[in-house]
C-alpha cells in the first residue's frame, strides 16, 4: 500500500480524497494555488506545496509543478480527483514514467477513451450498443433512404464537420428526409466548408443512465449499478440518484454485466463510468469517464462501497477482494450539487462564507470544503457542496432530502438551493418522468416566475 | 497553579521533535503544568509546511489578497524579496563542491544567477530581479520550495 498520496485537485474532492488517506492511514500531501491557501484541503492534510499562482494552468493543470511538489513531498502515488488532469493521458504517463504511481487507469486506456470516435468504435466491438447511424457520409439519397430505413425514423442528419448543434435536422419520414437533406448540406457547406452529411438514430428524449465500473489489474472487472443523471443543464450534472426510476433488477444485472464484460476485456483497471442515453428501453453509448466520477457518493449509499479506498487499493495492485456476487442494492439515493451561483440567473457568485451549518441527521451526507469565512474563488469551478441523502425508497429519499436542503445554511454569497429545493417539489421531478431536455424546459418556467 | 517540575530531557526531546518534523511550535500540557517550545517561523525553511492539529476557524484569505502566499513575517513583505517562481529543489552552488553563486553580504547586478530550482530534473536559474545587496539568504542547498516561498532579500 501506499505511504504518501499527493492530491491534485481542490475544493470537496481533495478532501473527499483524504479522508480515505486518513482512514487507510496513508499520508496526505494538498497541493494548492495561491488563491487556496487557505482553502479546508491544505488545512487538513499533512503536508501542502503551493504550486502556482491562482489561474488553474499555472497552479491545478500545471504537470510540472505537481510532479515537482511530489518529488520534494515525497509522496508515492498521485490521485488526480476529477476535473483537472484526471483525464490526461499524458499526466498519467508522466506520473508513471517519474516512478510515481497514477491512481487511475492505465494511460492507454485514459487515452482511447478520450478519443470520443475511437471510444464509441471500440465499445461497439466489444458488444456495447452505441447510437444506431449510417457507416460514415451518405453521398447520395438513395444512401441516405437505405441508411434510414436501416436505423428507423425520426433520424437526426448531422454535418461531418459540424458541432454545436449546427448543420443538424431531425427528418421523422421519407420526405423529411429527403428535404432535410438538401438543407442540411447547404448548412454544412456555408457553416464549415464541407457539404458531407450522415444520419444517426434521433433520440428526443432520453435519459442519461450510467454504469458504475471497478476493476482490478487481475482483470476482475464489476459493476455497482447505475446512476440516473437526467437532470442537467448545458450537460452539467446537476441532480444523480440511484437506482434509476426506469431499470429492473434484471436489466440492472444483465447490462451492467455486459459493461463490466466489454471493459474487462481491453484490461481496464480502477474506477470507471460508462455513460448511455437510455430511450424506449435501449442503452446507447456515449462515453467511457476514467476517473472518480463528482456522483459517486449515491453508489456508496446504495451499495456500501467506498469507491475511493477501493479505487486507491486497486491502484497499488491489490486485487478487488469483491465478487459481483457480493455486490447488493440497498434503498434509494439522490445526489444534489449545490453551486456558487445565483440560483435564477445562474450567473456565478463567488465571494466568502460569513455563516455555514451544513444539515446531518439520518441518512445525510455532505460532501464539501466549506466553512464560515471560507472563500469561493472566481478562478475554479461553482461547486461547493453535494448533499446525499439515502433511505429505504425513493419517496422516503425525496422527504428527506426537502429536509436537508432546508436545514442548509450558507449565508455570504447566493446558491443554488433555492433552486434545487423548487425541483425537489416539482411533479415530474417527484414521479422520477425525466430526460436530459426536462431541466432546461422547467428553468424557463422557474426563470420567468422568478423575475 | 501547580508547581511546574522543569523536565530538561522532555524538553530536548520537543526541541528534537520540532526539528524533525518541522513544526514551529509545540505545547505540552498535564494538569495545569504546561510546557511549550517554540522557534521562530523564519527558522522553519521546509517548505512542506506543517499543519496544525485543528483547522483555525477564522482568517480566510480575501480574495483579493489571495495573490500573496500565507506566512507573512517581516522580512516578507520586503521590496527586495526575491521568491520561487517554481516548485523544485534548490541548489546555490553551481555544482556540488563549488562555491554558492552569491553570499550574504554580496553585491549583485540585474540579472545575475542568485540560485537554481531543479524541477523535474531541468535545472533553472533563478536571475537576480534588480541590482544590489544580498541582505539574507533564507533557504539552504537542497532545500525544497514551493511556488511563492521566500528565497533570499536584496537590498
Amino acid at each position: 500500500m501506499f505511504d504518501k498520496i499527493l492530491i491534485a485537485n481542490r475544493g470537496e474532492v481533495a478532501l473527499r480524497i483524504l479522508r480515505a488517506c486518513r482512514e487507510m492511514g496513508i499520508e496526505t500531501v494538498a497541493v494548492h494555488s495561491t488563491a487556496d491557501a487557505e482553502a479546508m484541503h491544505v488545512r487538513l492534510a499533512d503536508a501542502s506545496v503551493c504550486i502556482g499562482p491562482p489561474p488553474a494552468a499555472e497552479s491545478y493543470l500545471n504537470k510540472v509543478a505537481i510532479l515537482a511538489a511530489a518529488e520534494i513531498s515525497g509522496a508515492d502515488a498521485i490521485h488526480p480527483g476529477y476535473g483537472f488532469l484526471s483525464e490526461n493521458a499524458d499526466f498519467a504517463q508522466m506520473v508513471v514514467e517519474h516512478g510515481f504511481a497514477f491512481i487511475g487507469p492505465k494511460p492507454e486506456h485514459i487515452r482511447l477513451m478520450g478519443d470520443k470516435v475511437a471510444a464509441k468504435a471500440a465499445m461497439r466491438r466489444l458488444g456495447i450498443p452505441v447510437v444506431p447511424g449510417s457507416e460514415g457520409p451518405v453521398s447520395h439519397e438513395v444512401m441516405a433512404r437505405d441508411a434510414a430505413d436501416a436505423i428507423g425514423y425520426p433520424v437526426l442528419i448531422k454535418a461531418v464537420a459540424g458541432g454545436g448543434g449546427r448543420g443538424m435536422v431531425v427528418a421523422k419520414d421519407e420526405a423529411e428526409l429527403l428535404e432535410g437533406l438538401r438543407l442540411a448540406r447547404r448548412e454544412a457547406a456555408a457553416g464549415f466548408g464541407d457539404d458531407r452529411v450522415y444520419l444517426e438514430k434521433y433520440l428526443a428524449r432520453p435519459r442519461h443512465i450510467e454504469f458504475q465500473i471497478l476493476a482490478d489489474h487481475g482483470g476482475r472487472c464489476i459493476h455497482l449499478g447505475e446512476r440516473e443523471c437526467s437532470v442537467q443543464r448545458r450537460h452539467q450534472k446537476v441532480i444523480e440518484e440511484a437506482p434509476s426510476t426506469v431499470l429492473d433488477a434484471k436489466t440492472r444485472a444483465e447490462f451492467g454485466a455486459r459493461v463490466a464484460a466489454a471493459l474487462g476485456r481491453i484490461g481496464y483497471r480502477g474506477l470507471g463510468t460508462a455513460e448511455f442515453l437510455y430511450q424506449d428501453g435501449e442503452f446507447h453509448f456515449i462515453e467511457v469517464n476514467t476517473r472518480l466520477q463528482v456522483e459517486h457518493p449515491v453508489t456508496e449509499f446504495v451499495t456500501g462501497i467506498d469507491l475511493v479506498r477501493a479505487q486507491i487499493r486497486v491502484a497499488a495492485d491489490e486485487p478487488l477482494g469483491l465478487a459481483q456476487a457480493d455486490v447488493r442494492f440497498e434503498g434509494h439515493a439522490i445526489e444534489c450539487r449545490i453551486t456558487a451561483e445565483d440560483p435564477v440567473s445562474l450567473m456565478p457568485s463567488p465571494g466568502t462564507v460569513a455563516t455555514y451549518h451544513p444539515p446531518g441527521g439520518p441518512g445525510v451526507r455532505v460532501d464539501s470544503a466549506l466553512y464560515a469565512g471560507a472563500g469561493v474563488p472566481p478562478y475554479y469551478d461553482s461547486l461547493i457542496a453535494k448533499l446525499i441523502v439515502h433511505d429505504h425508497s425513493r419517496s422516503a429519499c425525496l422527504e428527506r432530502l426537502r429536509r436537508a436542503l432546508a436545514e442548509y445554511v450558507i449565508v455570504g454569497l447566493p446558491t443554488t438551493i433555492p433552486l434545487l429545493q423548487a425541483i425537489a417539489d416539482d411533479p415530474v421531478f417527484v414521479e422520477g418522468d425525466y430526460h436530459i431536455n426536462w431541466l432546461a424546459e422547467f428553468l424557463e418556467v422557474w426563470q420567468s416566475r422568478s423575475r | 497553579m501547580g508547581k511546574l517540575n522543569v523536565d530538561p530531557a522532555l524538553i530536548e526531546r520537543l526541541a528534537e521533535l520540532l526539528q524533525r518534523t518541522g513544526l514551529t511550535e509545540i505545547e505540552l500540557a498535564e494538569g495545569d503544568a504546561k510546557v511549550r517550545v517554540a522557534r521562530a517561523p523564519q527558522a522553519a525553511v521546509a517548505p512542506i509546511a506543517a499543519k496544525p492539529e485543528l483547522p483555525p476557524a477564522a482568517g480566510s484569505a480575501s480574495l483579493a489578497g489571495a495573490a500573496q502566499p500565507a506566512p507573512a513575517g517581516a522580512s516578507d513583505r520586503h521590496p527586495g524579496a526575491v521568491r520561487a517562481p517554481m516548485v523544485g529543489t534548490v541548489y546555490l552552488t553551481p555544482e556540488p563542491g563549488a562555491p554558492p553563486f552569491v553570499d550574504v553580504g554580496a553585491e549583485i547586478r540585474e540579472g545575475q544567477t542568485l540560485l537554481i530550482i531543479e524541477a523535474m530534473k531541468v535545472m533553472n536559474p533563478i536571475r537576480a530581479p534588480r541590482g544590489g545587496r544580498v541582505a539574507n539568504v533564507m533557504v539552504s542547498n537542497g532545500d525544497p520550495v514551493e511556488y511563492g516561498e521566500l528565497l533570499l532579500i536584496i537590498e
